[in-house]
């Protein structure tokens, strides 16, 4: 082998307003490991689905065993030997495991008839080859996201694939179904597959790996071998400097009076895991408590809880000592909690609306934006253009749709409109994520300052970094509980790991 | 993008009119004298204004009604439904409190007839925003329930006993006075009208709208911010089926007199057309339902002094919304000829 | 009063609710075959109408129902090929395509009626030869017999076998669950390799020859003329037959035949002088009722698997 099985040259792909890749660089060895990390929105996943077919880049070389092309499709990609488990699983949820894998190939009997015998003993041999084990017969919407995932590896084998790429795949996993999913990519290895791995979780990198491309803002920034870095140097090219973005603590302490106690809750979940059982915990006035975990283990369904945002099932939620759980978000809110929420498209804003209508969103009622029904245009445009300016947004053009902004301004109107509510309570969740490094300076310092004025924070992030400079405290969640509370001091990467992964359990 | 959107419209409407010339040429006749007499059936006289007029009004408001469910992310093909609805209360109250002085008769009906159609509107209303039923299957449904319960209540309970379905005529308390006779116009016109001030006022300067619109565009916002999600997508419909009510008042009040069985062709359905045109925007709704206003009532005169079949008129409209809905179709011929140049 | 009732509810009740179901059944699989690839076929009304009017035109002029039926399938996927090519080709939203098309068809067929046929309301004429009928000799004897089996239009019959024809194709063939899979995850499709774009052109084609039938059939074998306006709801009674099955052909039918039963005991009250009207309504209150029960269990359900307290 002199040549690599799949080469792609300055790639450049646009999106309306972002350029997501801009000149990347791949290469593929067969029967490697190739990771590929970089932060939220580096292109990473832009990059792979251009392989895949299903984004066609402006420009850029895709070279796959010898064959050179500027646009693929997904058939094309295909036939190629090149299969993809997508983030969000691309399966039918209503249709049968088996019916999903055979999608698009299926074995035929006579009449156009599905083949399902042949079918069946067909995907068997995967299953038993990679010890993949799936219940065939079931509909998708009946299996755990871990047998989804596996389903979806299968798939791409049916098809024939050789190059496997795994978009993060285990964002959404328990740790054992991660190492799990390791052991079958070992598997797939050894038999001669070559795998690319997208991730920015950089342990995950260093235990499976045999090469790492780093990217950021859609440009190639290196490839090493994994045995020759490290960590510290990964992150550091990653994020593109050495600097530390936490904003050291000033002298606080969480010794004030508890503003928020959540009592032994029950909450229903999306998820098996991630249903709350039994979770309590107490927030001080004055203090961070920062909220670690994998994503998916009920931090969102604690946050939307005590919002009103999810039903209580059992137990209590008091704030400033009255029960706030099973009321709508706006008696939480007059109650005197605010709530930065972990997916500002979905819930955070309003993308068809302007920045000014998103930033009244929570005090439109009151006078003197509003007289009984009636609106007050000038008062609304004086409220927006004062926390613009507070909070640098930009364009700093009140009637600009939200869905122009970037991520990072997008996510200041969310802050913006959350922390002048000055409430006694912040929920921040993932407030920074998706967002640009200058931005996350920023959005960091206005928590800080929050926090200094008065207010407590449950910061809620999948970044532990951030977590580590922000919290006086910090929560471990795991599998819809809290498996342990460290001080700001004794926490580092590595307990903070072990808790986050079921590896120790302290009340 | 604004002025595209302009140059796409009247783009359209010119392919349609062309259409419909080649085809008037083909059956022997003049395209301009055909058009002339279509202008002059709209505009020209008293008579030929009033028709425009009266037509115009229902058609306003049933576009209105559906551009105000759609604020609220909610499809209410239901308008027909509860236009009818809307009508045989007013012919009820109309008939039934005849004493009562003109002051209060007219509003009575007006108020009668919107809460039967709000009332209606909520159900599906209710169903979607509980169950997330799909309104668009429910309300197509309860068309026809509505229909046959107004048919079942003038055959019965209210008929006037003449052997024709229909009601008593309404006493002249409860009649609304026409302006331009002798068309049936009438001040029906201009309760239409503040309706459309009222609706626009409500979606766009109300923190009742503000409420509509954040639920409508995003629901899990609306719920995050504090604004519940529910409720207002039920209300937001109860708004529409008011509407959709009025409009069948001022039909029973201000045009027939009386109820009659099966009365309204569809009205509604013109009405949610034009306002799918309009794209749900407040502003240009009143201008479409008066451009397809004027087509159906100068189809008349045209086809009086040409012998041209009126049904050409409908099948240009049909044509029109069809090319309209065909989001830039003419914008990317333009582009495509830019790349060549 | 029960010898009225004898009068409404006997034997021939079977004959009338298949007859009447039939026009009704054929507008649910115009429907069900563009649902399966997630497209509303709102306007199944106008290209039944449309393919009613050349039935009798073709059939008045030609003196064959083999031609009739050829030229209304030939106009109905004219109709659905413009319905793609706006929705799919150029966005246009679906839903007023096909109010469009049913506004369309209304007036071209009352301006064509006036200027080809020269008439206006309806057309009749002994010259329109009807699609054949299914003459059942040994069932002459017994009056039973003849009204429950025999003396049936060609495509009533044929409707039923379509429907298992349907449900086969969809469930058990490949062409079926590539459609289902373009029509419930167009994105999975996709990627794998299902050209989702010319998928569901195909099945809007088809859905233009089976609404072309459906109004063949409905001026040619339901009726023998042709009337403004004479699918008359029909069309969007298929498409609440179609939500009531959930868009299965079987289950689909079903609602057809509820469709039927009540229309034909709604006009026997009707000549006995009932008020018909609150039997007319139970297939459609049926149909909202059966889809808010669906709903509010499959709500339900969600919420205890959701639960954290089992």
């Amino acid at each position: 082998m002199t040549e690599p099985i799949v080469t792609m040259e300055a790639i450049v792909k646009n999106f309306p307003n972002v350029r997501a890749v801009d000149g990347g660089r791949f290469d593929l060895w067969s029967g490697e490991v190739h990771a590929l990390i970089g932060e939220n929105g580096a292109g990473k996943s832009t990059m792979m689905k251009t392989l895949y077919g299903l984004y066609e880049p402006e420009e850029g070389r895709i070279t796959v065993r010898g064959r050179t092309f500027e646009t693929l499709t997904p058939t094309e990609a295909i036939a190629l030997g090149i299969g993809m488990v997508h983030q969000e699983f691309m399966l039918v949820r209503e249709l049968t495991v088996l019916e999903n894998v055979i999608l698009g190939f299926e074995p035929r009997k006579g009449g156009g008839r599905i083949d399902f015998d042949e079918a069946e003993a067909r995907v068997r041999r995967f299953v038993d080859d990679y010890g993949l084990h799936i219940r065939l017969h079931k509909k998708v919407n009946e299996i755990s996201v871990g047998e989804a995932q596996r389903v979806e590896i299968i798939k791409a084998l049916y098809r024939g694939a050789d190059i496997l790429i795994l978009d993060e795949p285990t964002a959404v996993l328990t740790p054992q179904e991660t190492s799990r999913l390791f052991e079958i990519l070992r598997t797939l290895k050894a038999d001669g597959k070559s795998i690319v791995f997208i991730t920015h979780k950089l342990r995950e990198v260093m235990a499976l790996s045999d090469r790492v491309t780093v990217m950021r803002q859609g440009r190639h920034i290196a490839t090493l071998e994994a045995s020759a870095t490290s960590i510290p140097e990964l992150a550091r090219l990653m994020v593109g400097r050495d600097v530390f973005l936490g904003v050291q603590p000033s002298n606080r302490h969480g010794s004030g009076e508890p503003v928020l106690t959540v009592e032994d809750i029950y909450v229903p979940g999306d998820k098996e895991l991630s249903k709350l059982r039994g979770v309590s915990l107490e927030l001080r006035r004055g203090e961070v408590l920062g909220v670690a975990g994998i994503d998916g283990n009920g931090q969102s369904e604690l946050v939307e809880a005590i919002a009103g945002l999810r039903p209580v099932e059992k137990g209590r939620i008091l704030l400033q000592g009255r029960e706030i759980q099973n009321r709508t978000p706006l008696e939480v809110r007059a109650a005197g909690l605010a709530h930065i929420p972990e997916d500002r498209n979905q819930r955070g804003l309003n993308r068809s609306m302007s920045i000014e209508e998103n930033l009244i969103a929570t005090v439109f009622r009151k006078r003197p934006l509003s007289l009984g029904p009636m609106l007050v245009p000038a008062a609304l445009r004086r409220f927006a253009e004062r926390l613009i300016a507070a909070f640098d947004i930009r364009p700093p053009r009140p009637e600009v749709a939200v869905a122009n902004l970037s991520g990072g301004n997008a996510q200041k109107v969310v802050v913006a409109r959350e922390i002048d509510a000055d409430a006694d309570v912040l929920l921040a969740a993932q407030p920074t994520r998706g967002v640009d490094v200058g931005s996350i300076e920023n959005i960091r310092r206005e928590l800080v300052r929050a926090c200094e004025k008065g207010t407590a924070i449950l910061l809620v992030s999948a970044d532990l970094e951030e977590i580590l400079s922000l919290s006086d405290r910090i929560a471990v969640m795991y599998e819809g509980k809290i498996t342990g509370f460290l001080e700001a001091g004794e926490a580092d990467e590595e307990t903070l790991g072990l808790f986050m992964t079921g590896g120790a359990v302290r009340a | 993008m604004r002025r595209s959107a302009v140059f796409n419209t009247v783009a359209t409407i010119a392919v349609s009119l062309l259409f419909g010339a080649a085809v008037v040429a083909f059956m022997g006749h003049s395209p301009l004298e055909a058009y002339r007499e279509l202008l002059k059936g709209a505009f020209w006289g008293r008579f030929n204004f009033g028709g425009t007029l009266e037509r115009f009004v229902p058609l306003l408001l049933t576009a209105l009604a559906f551009a105000v469910s759609s604020k609220v992310a909610v499809f209410n093909v239901g308008v027909e439904g509860e236009l009818y609805l809307g009508a045989i209360a007013a012919a009820w109250v109309g008939v039934a409190a005849a004493g009562l002085p003109m002051v209060f008769h007219i509003p009575l009906c007006l108020v009668v007839a919107m809460i039967a159609g709000s009332l209606w509107a909520a159900i599906p209303g209710a169903l979607k925003a509980c169950w997330r039923v799909n309104e668009v299957c429910v309300t197509i449904l309860a068309n026809y329930v509505a229909i046959y319960i107004t048919s079942y209540l003038v055959g019965y309970p209210l008929s006037a006993g003449t052997g024709v379905p229909q009601t008593k005529a309404l006493t002249a308390t409860a009649r609304l006075a026409r302006i331009l006779p002798p068309s049936r116009a009438n001040v029906g016109l201009f309760i239409a009208l503040a309706a459309l001030l009222f609706t626009w006022w409500l979606v766009h300067r109300s923190t009742w709208g503000y409420r509509m619109r954040a639920v409508g565009d995003n629901p899990g916002y609306a719920e995050h911010v504090g604004i519940r999600a529910r409720s207002t997508m039920i209300w937001g419909m109860m708004i529409s089926g008011a509407l959709g009510g009025l409009a069948g008042a001022i039909e029973v009040m201000g045009i027939y007199g009386y109820f009659l069985d099966n009365f309204s062709p569809g009205i509604a359905f013109d009405g949610m057309l034009a306002a799918l045109i309009a794209r749900n925007d407040i502003r240009l709704v009143p201008l479409l339902a008066f451009f397809l206003a004027a087509l159906k009532a100068g189809a008349l005169g045209m086809e009086r002094f040409t012998g041209i079949p009126k049904s050409l008129v409908d099948a240009i409209i049909a044509m029109f919304i069809l090319l309209a809905a065909m989001e830039g179709l003419f914008l990317l011929r333009r582009r495509a000829k830019g790349k060549e140049a | 009063m029960f010898d009225d009732l004898s009068l409404v509810f006997n034997y021939t009740l079977v004959h009338a609710t298949l007859r009447a179901s039939t026009p009704i059944l054929y507008a649910t699989l115009t429907c069900i075959l563009t649902q399966q690839a997630d497209i509303l076929n709102i306007g199944v009304e106008g290209i039944m109408l449309c393919g009613a009017f050349m039935a009798v035109t073709v059939s008045y002029f030609s003196g064959s129902w083999l031609l009739a039926l050829a030229a209304a399938v030939l106009v109905g996927t004219a109709i659905s090929a413009v319905m793609a090519v706006a929705h799919l080709r150029y966005k246009a939203d679906i839903f007023v395509v096909g109010m469009a098309i049913n506004m369309l068809a209304l007036a071209v067929t009352r301006f064509l009626l006036q200027k080809v046929l020269g008439t206006s309301g309806s057309f009749y004429d002994k010259a329109i030869v009807p699609l054949p009928r299914i003459h059942l000799a040994f069932t002459d004897g017994n009056e039973i017999l003849r009204s429950l089996f025999s003396d049936y239009s060609l495509f009533e019959p044929l409707g039923i076998v379509f429907v298992f024809l349907l449900w086969w194709l969809l469930y058990r063939t490949v062409w079926g669950l590539r459609l289902r899979s373009v029509g419930l995850n167009p994105l999975a499709a996709e990627t794998a390799g299902i050209p989702v774009f010319r998928k569901k052109f195909e099945v809007m084609l088809y859905s233009g020859v089976v609404g072309g039938m459906a109004g063949a059939y409905l001026s040619l074998g339901y009726s023998r003329l042709f009337a403004e306006n004479m699918t008359n709801g029909r069309g969007f009674m298929g498409v609440a037959a179609m939500f009531f099955g959930g868009g299965d052909p079987i289950r689909s039918w079903i609602g057809c035949l509820i469709f039927g039963f009540t229309d034909s005991v709604g006009s026997r009250l009707q000549s006995l002088g009932l008020p018909p009207q609150f039997i007319l309504m139970i297939p459609y209150v049926a149909t909202i009722a059966v889809l808010a029960l669906a709903l509010a269990r499959k709500t339900a359900n969600e919420r205890r698997a959701r639960s954290a307290l089992k």
